[in-house]
């Protein structure tokens, strides 16, 4: 585009106007790390104390989700310096990250005024969880996303309706099925289509 | 070519355009990163992008990072409006007859 005051046909606008637009899709580089991180985090945190109340006389094996602190201000880090790095930031970019931080600030306060009866609040949890990871498949137009999402909203309640032998189990299977496949099909589809 | 000329000419040129229409579809972006797209030389886009600024279709900022300078380009609202009458005009030119198609 070196002749700037070229005269174009009709055709040739709507050529560069629909080419230039195609070209400002979601960056979803970051998406991969977070689903990664978060959720082999939470599938060690939830298995870890599934293991602890099961085979240990441990006291508190909830103890375990305070690694959930350390994992936001990583992922926190991660996403403030990989941002400050891009060279754009879409509009769909801005909404993925305010989805998944308004997640954040629900999910805290639902841990502040549930914080008595923790043993019922995973499916609150997935049920929460299950919106941003599904509104996030739409985001960035990757299907597994989307089917994750959903897999949440199931088993929160499986969770809700299981008994208290299969409930722990809830989380790390909706770990896999919603953070964990996903995550990794799209790292998959991040390295080999170089978007 | 004189079928254009009621066209806006700010945006009907090749380089601008693209500026406009990249930036459309984004909250903010690097000059560097406009250059990367359009495939434009530093020195044209600078020329076109201080044209669409003029004409205030587009805010520039200028801040550092890293000690580095970095422009940063935004769409104004007047932009997105003038760019939303440029594909109505678009729309009349190549469909012929359909005014607002």
């Amino acid at each position: 585009m070196e002749n700037e005051e070229k005269m174009m046909s009709g055709e040739e606008s709507l050529r560069i106007i629909t080419e230039m637009i195609n070209r400002t899709k979601v960056n979803i580089r970051q998406g991969s790390f977070h689903l990664l991180f978060w959720g082999w985090l939470i599938f060690a945190c939830s298995m870890s104390e599934y293991l602890l109340w099961k085979f240990s006389d441990f006291t508190h094996p909830y103890y375990v989700w305070f690694f959930v602190i350390p994992g936001v201000i990583v992922s926190m880090v991660y996403g403030f310096t990989t941002g400050r790095k891009a060279k754009v930031s879409t509009y769909g970019d801005m909404l993925y990250m305010w989805t998944w931080i308004g997640f954040l600030i629900a999910a805290t306060v639902l841990f502040i005024v549930h914080s008595k009866s923790m043993q019922t609040v995973a499916s609150y949890i997935l049920l929460l969880a299950g919106f941003p990871t599904f509104v996030s498949g739409f985001i960035i137009n990757f299907r597994p996303l989307i089917i994750g999402g959903i897999t949440f909203w199931i088993l929160a309640i499986i969770i809700h309706f299981a008994g208290p032998s299969v409930a722990p189990l809830g989380v790390p299977v909706a770990m896999l099925t919603g953070y964990l496949i996903p995550g990794y099909m799209l790292k998959y589809k991040v390295d080999h289509d170089k978007v | 070519m004189t079928r254009f000329k009621e066209l806006d000419p700010i945006l009907h040129s090749q380089l601008r355009l693209a500026i406009v229409s990249l930036l459309i579809g984004v909250d903010v972006a690097e000059f560097t990163y406009i250059r990367e797209q359009t495939g434009a030389t530093a020195g044209n886009l600078s020329i076109q992008i201080t044209k669409l600024k003029e004409a205030g279709y587009i805010e520039v900022t200028k801040k550092f990072r890293n000690n580095y300078p970095q422009t940063l380009c935004k769409i104004t609202s007047l932009g997105i409006l003038r760019f939303s009458e440029y594909i109505t005009d678009l729309k009349d030119y190549l469909n012929p007859g359909i005014p607002g198609k």
